[in-house]
């Protein structure tokens, strides 16, 4: 957020303790387009950029107390891309090299001539914006690499999965019919009198139950492998999905179970009509998943935000919780098949990764934010008509 | 429930399925023979009166498709049923294409496979009834 702010504009400061000097300076300053603040000590320049950093700083070096020198030391030490523009005394080399030493951008010698300072100003700042340019791009870059090794991953353990899944198909369907001969025998009218027919009864049960079980994760399993190989989703399931009447039905669907732990969803709408090109019941099924899990995260008198964006580009759906949030660590693992931090029969941690198959399969992405205390942001990119 | 005597066929290369439902669809009053491979499933059509087949998609050697293809050149009124995994389900939809009654996804449930058989060998019997009032109106 702080960079989205920082980002507009780069801000200038000016600390010198004569008075004049500064008004003139910065009334020249400000007929050159600069916008300038002004400051009289180094100590106040402390606390400027305690409170509100600024980006380039021109300072003089004799003042009293906290000299020029000391102030830089002190700022670089915190804000090392704050540019210092020092101005030194007539002929005093030695300040403006050791300002130098310190870190300073460059120096100027008293009297300073305008045209001089402002050419230094704008060098500063086109430092900070290559500086700023290079770190956007290495974020990014990062960011991409992160969402490929993690697609790799995925893929890579989808083969794996399917062929686990696979392998356990056939034996799991001989379980099943075995046990269900036997529950067939027993329901023969000679078996009535049988010895411990209830225990019987039971035992089979119970495998048929984990038969069950165990059917419903390999097919979740062969389900995303199916979306993966089958790249993208049937066109004639995609239509233009007016995204704030699904968002509401979904919302709808799950609002019990919100209410019962004492959590608030809302839906937000930058535009008036949201619209996207996609599969209205995957997507509901994607959304469902996203809002259930959030609820489990989020404590009583937590709050979801569902907030819907479109551009020509694409479609976005953001879930937003301010439950616990996830730790970096397992955050680039959560999309994993069995990635669970549910005990036991909670969960099979199917779910997301079931969820990203689909949002793959429907030539979208989806992504998380998270931060370990305040909460976590699902995002779903998806397509628009074009 | 199988008025006329109705052979059902299952061809699959995992023996103990095929053993397990066999037992099964026995303990409900069907005759059943099994194969383990296509060949083998050829072979019992040669010789046996066989209503419905219920086929693997993926076997060894000879698969599900091809299979499926021989029997009906061969024996174009028998009823088949396609047993897929969820990696071979467009294999199975091509199976229908070719002629197969209907697929069931593995591991099936047991009622949805009854139901699915006597469908298919009630299309079958319902068949070869209009072919023998054809024959009876014939001049």
């Amino acid at each position: 957020m702080e960079q989205g702010r920082r980002v507009n504009g780069i801000e200038l400061l000016l600390v010198d303790d004569e008075k004049d000097f500064r008004e003139i300076l910065v009334k020249r300053l400000g007929r050159r387009g600069f916008k300038v603040g002004a400051l009289e000590s180094g100590e106040a320049a402390l606390v400027r950029m305690q409170e509100q950093p600024v980006d380039v700083i021109v300072m003089d070096v004799k003042m009293p107390g906290l000299n020029g020198i000391e102030a830089l030391k002190r700022i670089k030490e915190d804000h090392p891309a704050t540019e210092v523009i020092l101005l030194t005394g007539h002929a005093d080399t030695q300040d403006g090299v050791e300002g130098i030493k310190a870190g300073a951008f460059d120096y100027l010698s008293k009297p300073v001539e305008i045209e001089h300072l402002v050419r230094k100003i704008t060098q500063a700042q086109n430092k900070i914006r290559r500086f700023r340019a290079a770190q956007q791009e290495t974020e990014f870059r990062e960011r991409i690499t992160q969402q490929m090794v993690v697609a790799e991953r995925l893929a890579a353990l989808g083969t794996m999965a399917s062929g686990v899944a696979h392998e356990i198909n056939n034996p799991l369907a001989v379980i099943q019919d075995a046990a269900g001969w036997l529950q067939q025998i027993l329901a023969k009218p000679e078996m009535e009198g049988m010895a411990r027919r209830a225990d019987f009864e039971k035992a089979l049960d119970r495998i048929h139950k984990a038969v069950q079980r165990a059917r419903r994760i390999t097919q979740q399993l062969l389900q995303v492998v199916k979306t993966q190989t089958a790249e993208l989703a049937d066109p004639a399931g995609m239509t233009d999905v007016r995204l704030r009447e699904l968002a509401e039905e979904a919302i709808a669907l799950v609002e019990a179970e919100a209410s019962l732990k004492k959590v608030a969803i809302h839906l937000e709408s930058r535009a008036p009509h949201p619209v996207a090109w996609t599969d209205p019941y995957q997507l509901l099924q994607v959304l469902l998943n996203l809002l259930t899990n959030s609820i489990q995260a989020t404590p009583a008198g937590g709050r979801i935000t569902v907030s819907l964006q479109v551009s020509v580009e694409a479609a976005k759906i953001a879930v937003q919780d301010t439950g616990s949030g996830i730790s970096p660590d397992h955050l680039t693992r959560v999309f994993e098949p069995f990635f669970t931090t549910k005990g036991v029969g909670q969960g099979t941690g199917m779910g997301l990764y079931v969820s990203w198959g689909i949002i793959a399969r429907l030539g979208g992405l989806i992504t998380v934010e998270s931060q370990v205390g305040q909460g976590t942001t699902f995002t779903i990119t998806l397509p628009v008509k074009k | 429930m199988a008025a006329a005597p109705s052979n059902v066929l299952l061809v699959d290369d995992e023996e103990d399925f095929v053993e397990m439902l066999s037992l099964r669809l026995q303990e409900i009053g069907e005759t059943v023979l099994a194969a383990s491979s296509g060949k083998q499933c050829l072979e019992i059509l040669a010789a046996t009166e066989v209503d419905v087949i219920i086929l693997d998609v993926k076997m060894p050697g000879m698969d599900g498709i091809e299979t499926l293809e021989k029997i009906k050149q061969a024996h174009p009124l028998v009823e088949v049923i396609m047993l897929t995994g969820h990696g071979t389900i467009e294999s199975a939809i091509q199976g229908m294409k070719l002629g197969a009654y209907d697929l069931l996804l593995k591991p099936a449930d047991f009622g949805e496979l009854v139901e699915k058989l006597n469908r298919a060998r009630q299309r079958k019997q319902e068949q070869m009834e209009r072919i023998r009032d054809a024959e009876a109106s014939k001049p």
